[in-house]
């Protein structure tokens, strides 16, 4: 614990309290909109995964993903499901921190990031599929659900990576992630021009 | 400073007329306590056992939430309205060869409205509505701050984390100032002056990265605030407010279990 800077740990408290704004609306839209017309929820899903995108891709460092969730999750517990959404954000960020823990934090590239989403994406339709039992779903609905849920993970995965290249181009958390030359084509921070 | 300044050491009131509510209980309880259930629920897949759970906890939640009269009754209205348009939503994307047995009740234009469709859509939405009263159970009797405090205090979480997220809470209404000061600065600059909806997102687009990078920033700037008063200089520190888990939680969880189990046992008896 001792080898976490506060400077990191306050650098994914402001991410996840950004993300944590955006979320706030979207708990209060997603309940409804999920009952009433799943097909439209079905692109909101992704929402939750630009918060722990962009602070990996923008950090590069071990538990970016999972705190930014955490605090994402804290700062958007005002609404009814109040505590609930620190859960719900932290299941998120643990799955994106998970294919680079498997990695050891080694490969920073961006497919990775878009292989986590989909993995991700089909673990979370799976677990759509028993709550809401869509294997008695038309197969025609089907379809369009699941590739409007995975589209939405990958392309917040896609928006959460554009931001933390402009973040970096435009000199932000500096410093923070380890850097080297070799990883000058890399996602995530640049060299210094 | 006098010590009149400063306020009491504050932790959940557990006073005797505060026994029965909810909110005086530790909030690991009422959150991680509740999954169990909730994982049930998923399961199942008839309509008793996630009503008489989803009703239980509407019950436990009248009985000792303490929520107000008004978000109580609108809690109950929503459910009752999420089962009628979650039924009728998810009635029509049930696939009609799989309830060939039942009859056709409506047809509208191309939308045919199958009993046994209907059937299956009400199993989903009582399931939905038992999984929101779950999760109402501790949502509207827990912030957001005092289960970040449980979680130092009970679960270990580093003190580090848990005070980055609360500080984090504070950044909010600094979003709203510094949002205002960067539409100034792209207006006088006359950053994306086009006009219509299309603009209108051109120009909002414009706001994200300067306002995260502020952000950023201005965590940086905390953070060596914070470590100049020597945040992190001990291994331990002391709590302003204390989050305290007893034997009364013990019962509380033993209680929710118990209670769902009971339901799933009355389903299986009717």
């Amino acid at each position: 614990m001792q080898s976490v800077t506060t400077r990191y740990l306050m650098t994914c408290a402001a991410i996840g309290a950004a993300v944590g704004v955006l979320l706030v609306p979207a708990n209060f839209v997603s309940a409804p909109l999920a009952a009433a017309a799943p097909l439209a929820y079905a692109p909101l899903v992704g929402l939750w995964m630009i918060g722990p995108v962009l602070a990996l891709a923008l950090i590069r460092r071990p538990g970016a993903a999972v705190l930014t969730t955490f605090v994402a999750g804290v700062v958007s517990s005002a609404s009814p499901v109040g505590a609930w959404s620190i859960v719900t954000c932290l299941m998120a960020g643990v799955a994106v921190e998970l294919a680079f823990l498997v990695t050891r934090y080694r490969v920073w590239r961006a497919w990775l990031f878009y292989l986590d989403a989909a993995v991700f994406g089909a673990a979370y339709v799976a677990s759509g599929w028993a709550a809401f039992d869509m294997a008695a779903m038309a197969p025609g609905v089907l379809a369009a659900f699941v590739v409007l849920m995975m589209g939405s993970f990958v392309v917040f995965t896609w928006l959460g990576l554009l931001l933390a290249r402009q973040l970096a181009q435009a000199g932000v958390a500096r410093g923070l992630a380890p850097s080297g030359p070799a990883r000058a084509r890399e996602v995530g921070p640049e060299p210094a021009r | 400073m006098s010590a009149a300044v400063l306020p009491a050491p504050a932790s959940t009131t557990r006073t005797r007329e505060g026994r029965s509510d909810l909110r005086t209980y530790n909030p690991l309880v009422k959150i991680l306590g509740v999954v169990p259930v909730m994982l049930y629920v998923v399961t199942t897949r008839d309509v008793l056992t996630p009503a008489l759970i989803g009703a239980a906890a509407f019950a436990v939640l009248a009985a000792m939430g303490r929520v107000r009269p008004t978000v109580l009754a609108g809690v109950a209205l929503t459910a009752a309205a999420l089962v009628a348009v979650m039924t009728l939503s998810f009635g029509l994307l049930t696939d009609p060869a799989a309830v060939t047995g039942s009859t056709l009740i409506a047809s509208i234009g191309p939308v045919q409205v199958w009993s046994g469709a209907l059937a299956t859509g009400l199993a989903t939405a009582v399931r939905t509505v038992a999984l929101l009263m779950l999760v109402l159970l501790g949502g509207l009797t827990t912030t957001g701050a005092d289960l970040v405090r449980a979680m130092t205090q009970q679960l270990h979480l580093p003190y580090r984390i848990g005070y980055a997220a609360l500080a984090a809470v504070r950044f909010v209404p600094r979003f709203g100032h510094e949002l205002e000061v960067i539409r100034g600065a792209h207006r006088v600059r006359g950053v994306a002056l086009s006009r219509g909806p299309l603009g209108a997102v051109r120009r909002r687009a414009g706001y994200v990265v300067p306002l995260l990078a502020g952000g950023i920033r201005h965590g940086e700037r905390v953070s060596l605030a914070m470590e100049s008063r020597g945040f992190g200089a001990h291994p331990t520190r002391t709590e302003r407010v204390r989050v305290p888990f007893g034997p009364r939680d013990v019962v509380l969880l033993l209680a929710l279990w118990g209670g769902a189990a009971a339901c799933a046992a009355l389903a299986t008896l009717l």
